[in-house]
This record gives structure tokens, sequence and C-alpha cells, in this order.
């Protein structure tokens, strides 16, 4: 089974603090550190134990600047076969619906038979699965918290829906799932990994090997636009409570009592 | 920014931008460890450090180990941690990769374990331990020896020990009373007693192999009488199966100040007259195959000290930018000013920065130590060999004793900046005091470390390595002296270099006269003024690189960081090396009043 993943390189939340920057329409990126979104990391690593399962390979790409090389590294490091930067100039900028093109044009030179993406990143938009999905034409399932391989033209995909509850569906190949943390537990990187991959070059595509004119992505073609980032301001009928923490669980027992929470 | 355990950017600074630890991977040695293999190394040291290791830390001294008929078990949390560390293949990074290791440069490495121990110090006993035994059967095995045992502890699926001390054979090794006999099928049949054996006996390996300082009958006596043994807990066949346990018991574990998670057992061997092990190295040399092996071990411990440091130091400057308490001096008499974070009041700031600069300064001596040896590895000029050979063993017994006593101290302010909270357990800089403390005594003491310096280190190859020392701080001088921003902590830092050479050419003659009593009593005070000058060349020559950056215009994230450095530099120029140069002037008056006093006139 031929597998892709797509991967982000996205601010680590567990490293840094976030803050929104002066002209408030993005977040102060200077001093942040850097990692794989949580959310891909969970879809490399289901996309490894499948190719362990069912043979075949994977391979992990990204659309970003020289520095997103290093998540594919890192993804490489875990075992992906290969991987492949998607960076131009003209890239920069681009919404989701351009990146979902940039991502397409990539996915149409290979031939592949699951394309995984995580259901979220840093941004929480959530939509490259299913954009993909959408133009590419193929069968989508998100949210994919199981994944079962039945043939070689079928897999079984469970996903995760309200209230805890669970859904199971049978997707055509070829298809895009995007995948929810939990599917799995990532391994850790360890050094033999991170040494195999020491001296891999990663091919780079533009927009000229991908065929994409300059035009139709980046900031120039882009539909969506960020006109600000705030943080909310604190809104009215917050009440911290003071005191012991015994005297707090009181407050809040009383405030739950008086207004129906508990009985 | 909030970070754990260390600084990503300070050991970047250092690793490639002080050290150009990349360089080294033009040498075939270690062409895999581009910068790019490098940084990837460290972040996801540091990930498995701070998801995996760090969690365990309070949990496991909380728990401690517990000791059951002749059986210890680690805390429950260390066995996970302990397969993730060996999975991820961490145990015996500079080692061959043929036998289990990786083959990193030291200094590489060095970093890597400074994210590991500073997450956990007790845990990461085990395989630091694991480690060195292995390295003692590579060194000192034969190829027998080596097949049996050398790859199952690099990898970690067996552990390792060191068993040295005696309770009558602790710094004065030569006492030691354990012996060995030789038996027809020439193994030997060992007899013994040995106390404060770290990993002596524990459940996260099938088995633990024990290198022993053992006498065999008829041996001289003293240390060079001793020879080495490898003895393991369950007897390994020829053909690598293991056969049965070995008359090799823990009686007993330590209740000890801290690092609870680590087993620090009593050990009888042959109590019933069954325990067997071979000889690894050559009869009467285990004294030599124990200096082998002490640079190394030595380097370790600064690093364990150190990383404890440095870790009570994040906690310490991300609490002070949080913590609020009381109004900003300059605002004290309005009463309706806001409290402020405590790092804007002047003595925490004095204490903060009293901190980093010396972890500053400490990481890149302790780095400087493993980049040296780096490149002696890599060396085809014996001469050059031989420098840095000299400048690691000049070094060592600063890079433990001095480091593990500023360590310890800084523990100790990383509790102040806390204030009360900072004794309570609930707050982790409690425990890194406690841990830190171990480092000042085990691996010789901090006073045979000063003994080492003096006795054996300054008058090395007639003082050869001490002035090839000092012709390295001067190329860093005298670049320095062409940046006037810099100009004026170079003229200081020239000054203590020049008091120094002095008062080491003192020593080394007052070492040698019929005072010599007195000389030793200032070995101590000696390692510290040699220490504190070192250190200020260290925070020169990062003030260099740092001046020279902001000049060429450095990017706007790197500003405040190379700004730092520049203030470490002034701090310590002119708030510690004064003291220095008061210390260096009582080393030269080698006042006798220690040495003189009568035992009775200490009462008691």
């Amino acid at each position: 089974m031929e597998i892709l993943v797509c991967v982000k390189r996205v601010p680590d939340t567990s490293e840094n603090e976030i803050e929104v920057n002066s002209n408030g329409a993005d977040i102060e990126r200077d001093d942040l550190v850097y990692s794989v979104n949580e959310w891909d990391n969970y879809a490399v690593e289901e996309a490894i134990q499948l190719r362990d399962k069912v043979g075949g390979s994977v391979t992990v790409v990204t659309v970003g600047d020289d520095e997103s090389e290093e998540v594919l590294r890192r993804e490489m490091a875990m075992g992906a076969d290969k991987g492949v930067l998607l960076s131009d100039d003209a890239f920069t900028g681009s919404d989701g619906m351009g990146t979902t093109a940039i991502l397409k044009a990539e996915i149409e030179k290979g031939k592949y038979d699951l394309i995984l993406t995580g259901a979220q990143a840093d941004d929480g938009a959530g939509q490259i699965g299913g954009m993909l999905a959408s133009i590419l034409d193929v069968p989508y399932a998100s949210l994919v918290n199981y994944i079962e391989v039945l043939d070689e033209n079928k897999i079984k995909v469970g996903r995760e829906i309200e209230g805890g509850n669970q859904e199971m569906n049978e997707l055509n190949l070829p298809c895009v799932l995007s995948i929810q943390t939990g599917i799995n537990e990532p391994r850790y990187v360890g050094i033999r990994g991170i040494r195999k991959v020491a001296k891999l070059e990663i091919p780079i595509h533009g927009a000229s090997d991908l065929g994409i004119s300059a035009d139709s992505v980046g900031a120039a073609g882009a539909r969506v636009k960020r006109v600000d980032y705030f943080v909310p301001d604190f809104g009215e009928g917050a009440e911290i409570l003071e005191g012991s923490t015994d005297e707090k669980i009181e407050k809040m027992i009383e405030i739950l009592k008086a207004k129906g929470g508990i009985k | 920014m909030t970070q754990y355990i260390a600084d990503r950017r300070d050991i970047d600074f250092v690793l490639h931008e002080q050290f150009r630890a990349e360089d080294l991977s033009q040498n075939d040695e270690f062409a895999e460890f581009n910068k790019k293999t490098i940084d990837l190394i460290l972040t996801e040291a540091r990930n498995l450090a701070i998801k995996e290791f760090l969690p365990t830390q309070e949990v496991s001294d909380r728990e401690g180990v517990q000791f059951e008929g002749g059986n210890v078990k680690v805390p429950e949390s260390f066995h996970r941690a302990y397969e993730l560390l060996k999975e991820g293949e961490w145990v015996a990074l500079t080692e061959d990769p043929d036998y289990g290791g990786q083959g990193m440069p030291r200094v590489v490495a060095l970093a890597t374990l400074e994210y590991f121990v500073g997450a956990n110090f007790a845990f990461m006993m085990y395989p630091g331990l694991t480690h060195g035994a292995g390295k003692l059967v590579e060194s000192f095995g034969t190829e027998e020896q080596k097949k049996l045992f050398q790859k199952k502890l690099y990898t970690g699926e067996w552990c390792g020990t060191m068993l040295l001390t005696e309770p009558e054979a602790g710094s004065d090794v030569g006492a030691l009373t354990t012996t060995a006999v030789e038996n027809d099928d020439g193994t030997y049949s060992i007899t013994g007693n040995k106390i404060f054996i770290s990993g002596g006996e524990h459940d996260l390996a099938e088995n633990i192999i024990h290198p022993v300082l053992a006498r065999i009958e008829g041996a001289p006596a003293g240390t060079k009488g001793i020879s080495l043994f490898l003895v393991p807990k369950i007897w390994v066949n020829d053909d690598g199966t293991l056969g049965e346990h070995n008359d090799v018991v823990c009686t007993g574990v330590e209740e000890k100040m801290g690092i609870h998670g680590n087993a620090t057992c009593s050990m009888s061997l042959g109590s019933k007259g069954k325990c067997r092990g071979t000889l690894l190295g050559e009869e009467n040399k285990g004294m030599r195959a124990m200096f082998l092996m002490m640079n190394e071990a030595r380097l370790l411990v600064g690093l364990q000290g150190f990383a404890c440091a440095s870790a009570s130091y994040m906690y310490a400057v991300n609490y002070a930018k949080q913590r609020i308490q009381g109004k900003n001096l300059l605002k004290a008499l309005d009463k309706d000013a806001p409290s402020v974070p405590i790092i804007q009041h002047p003595d925490v700031r004095r204490q903060l920065l009293n901190m980093k600069v010396y972890i500053e300064a400490m990481r890149s001596l302790l780095y400087y130590v493993g980049i040296c040896d780096d490149r002696r590895e890599i060396s085809e000029d014996p001469e050059e060999k031989e420098t840095f050979e000299g400048i690691i063993d000049l070094l060592i017994p600063i890079a433990k004793g001095y480091i593990t006593d500023r360590a310890f101290e800084i523990c100790s302010q990383g509790v102040q900046v806390f204030g009360g909270y900072g004794y309570i357990k609930e707050y982790p800089v409690e425990q890194l005091l406690r841990d830190c403390r171990i480092t000042m005594l085990y691996e010789g003491t901090n006073g045979i470390q000063a003994m080492d310096l003096l006795g054996r280190k300054l008058g090395l190859n007639n003082g050869k390595p001490i002035m090839d020392l000092l012709v390295e701080i001067q190329k860093t001088i005298g670049e320095a002296k062409k940046i006037e921003s810099i100009h004026g902590y170079a003229d200081k830092v020239e000054t203590a270099v020049n008091k120094l050479g002095e008062i080491a050419l003192h020593m080394g003659k007052t070492a040698m006269s019929p005072d010599v009593m007195k000389a030793f009593a200032f070995a101590h005070p000696f390692m510290e003024a040699c220490g504190d000058v070192i250190l200020s060349w260290m925070l020169l020559w990062r003030a260099l690189i740092a001046a020279t950056e902001l000049e060429k215009g450095a990017k706007k994230k790197h500003v405040a960081f190379y700004e730092g450095q520049l203030k470490s530099v002034e701090f310590f120029t002119h708030s510690i090396l004064p003291i220095t140069h008061g210390k260096m002037e009582a080393i030269l008056t080698t006042n006798g009043a220690a040495v003189e006093i009568s035992e009775a006139s200490f009462g008691g």
C-alpha cells in the first residue's frame, strides 16, 4: 500500500507561550520552538504500522519553507520511507484551498492508495483533509481513530463521533482520511533512525515542478484573508473563588446548588 | 519563553557557535553528525526527557526503591522509561556502532545527557553505570568477554555497576580487602563486602554485570595489588545463555538524602563461597583500568551536578517571571502601585544573574572538555593529540570538583528564589538541591579532586598542559581586545589569568617544599581560583561571539540572547572576579593556620 501523509511544522505548545504579535495579524513567531503537528504525528505512526502490516511505503509531504524540512526528516527518522518538501516563495500566504491545490499537484505526480492528514493543526481549521478528498474526487472520512485494511481496494475505518460513540465505515481506495489523536501511541524517534536519515537529500518541489501557476496559490491566490488576530477580552460573569481549597470547594458546591447544577 | 530542564538556545550556542561541533562531521569518524543530525538528536532527546523522564522525577523521589529478601524494586515508573531509553538506543552514545553504540561525538553526547540527567538524575544512573561497565569490557576484556557482555551492556539489555568501595576502603581504594582465588577452570572465587554500590541490585534488567575490584591471593599490598574482575549476577555460559545465580547478594539499601530512585546497595560476594568471576584485564592492573576510566566518569559526574543546577535555574527564572509579590522598589511608597513579578526586585535579579553566569560558563567548560576529547580522537598529529590529552587531564578535576561545588550553590540559590515555597516538596528545586549534593562526594570527593589538580595535574609533563591552556586563553583575550565593546572585560580576564599563572607557580613550588602540608591545605582554594578564572575565559569567549554577531547586525530574535552574553561577562568580571583576586591573594600567603592548629584546639 502506497501511503502519503501530509504533515505541518507548527509551534510546539508545550514549549512556548503563544502571544499575538504587535500588528495583530499573527502570533509572535520569533522565539518559538517548532515541532511536527501532533495530529500529523499520529497519522505518520498509523501509516508506518499499516505499511509494516501490509507492505508498501510511506511518504511524508509538507508545504512550507526551508525550515519545514526538519519535520520531514524527523518523521523519516521515525520510519517514513520518503519525504518531499513543497516549497516556493509563491506558496507563502496560501489559504486552505491554496495549500490543498499544492498538495493535489504533488499527489497526482505519484500513485497513492491512501492519503492521511491530521484532523487539524495549530490554526484549528481542520480543512485540508476534506478539501483534498473533494478536489481529488475520492472518498473521505474525518476524525478517524481506527483503520483496518480489508483487501487491496477496501478499508474499514472507525470514526469518533459525539459523546464518545464510534461509527464504522467501509471506504474504497484511494481515499483521504483525517486522523484523530489517540488512534495509536506514536513511537519516539531513536538515534539509529536519526543517523539513517542524516545524509538523505530531501527533494524540494516548487511551483514549476508541480505545474502550478504562481498567482493561483500563495497570498495572490488566497480567497480567505485573515484580518485580525486577538485574545478576547474577559467577559462579565466570571468569578474567581478565593480561600483555602476546602473553602473553595464549599463555595463551588453552593454555587452549583444555587444554579441547579447539582441537587 | 518557558523552557524545561535546560535552555536550548544556550545549548545550540555552545555547540554550534562557540565550538562548531558540526565541523567534526568533516572527519569520517563523525561524518553522520552534521548540524541537522545534531539538532534532531537534541530535539528528540529533549522530547523524550520532557515527556517521559521528567514526569517520573518527583514520583520516584517519593517512592524510592524497595528492598525485600535480597531483591530490589526500582520505582514503578522507571520500567517504561528504561524500555524507551533502550528502544531509542540512547545507552551508549559515544561508543562503537558495531557493539550497540551510536558513535556520537562526546560534545553532542554531553548535550543529550544534559536533558536526560536534568529530567531524572537518579534514573539515568542505571544506564550511566551500564555504559561504564560496557566500556570496561571494551577496553580490557578478552574477545570472549567482549562477545558475551559488551553488546548486552551497550544496548542496555543487561545492566552494569562498579564494585569498588568497601567499608574501610573509600577514598583509600588501596585498603580494600575483597579477595580473589583462582580456580582450576581459570575463573576466580571472589569473597568480600562492598558498599555504596549504585544499581547493585534491581529489577530493570534480566542480568546485572558487576566489575569488581579485588586482591588476588598473595598480591602486593595497596593499589599495586588490585585486580579487576567481571562478576555477573547470573552466570553467563560460553554460548551466551544464562546459567545459575551467582553468589553475589544485595544485603541492604541505603536511606539517602537524595537520588532516591537509585538503589545504593551493600553487596556481599561469596558469602556461601560460590561467587565466581573472570579476570578483566591483567592481574594487579585494576587501578590502571580505573584511572583510564576516570576522566570519563568524572566528567559525567560534573555533568550530573551541572544538570541539576541548570534545571534549578530554569525553574527559578520562570518562577521569578510569574510570581507576583511586593511592589517595584521605585514605587514602594505608592499605595496604589500594583504588586510586580519578583524578577523586578534587585536582589532577585542578582541571584538570577549569578545563576545564569555560572550555568552558561560551566556548560561551556563541560562541552569544551567534550570537544577537546573529540578533536583528540580524530587528530592524526601525535603532538596535537598529546596537547588535547594534557588539557583534558588538567581540566577534569575542575570539571568535576569545581563544577559540582558551584552546582550545589546554584541549586541552593534556586531554592532561595522560590522563597519559602522552595523549601517544600511541592516545588522541584527542593529535590534538585538534595539530588545534586551527592555529586560533590562520589567519584572522588571534591577534596580528592583538588589534591589531584595540585598534586598530579599541575606538574603533569613539566607543566605543559597548564601552559597550553594559558596559551588558548590568551588567544581569546587577544581577539576580545580588538572589539571595543568587550575590550574592558578582556583586560580584567587577562589580569586574572596572569595572577593565576603566578599562583600556579607558587603552589607548584610550595607543594615540593617542606611547606607541602600548607600547600595542600590550599589545594581546594587553588581549584576554586582555577575554576573562576577558566569560567571568566569561557564567558569572554561567549561575549566575543555575541559582540561580533551584534556588530554584524544579529536577527531580532537573537539580540536579547547576545546582549545577555555581554551582561554575563560584565557581571562576572565586575562582581565575581574581584573575589577571585582575594582568593588568589590568600593562596599566595599560604597561611598555615589550618595545618598548624592542634587537634585539641579544634574542640569537639
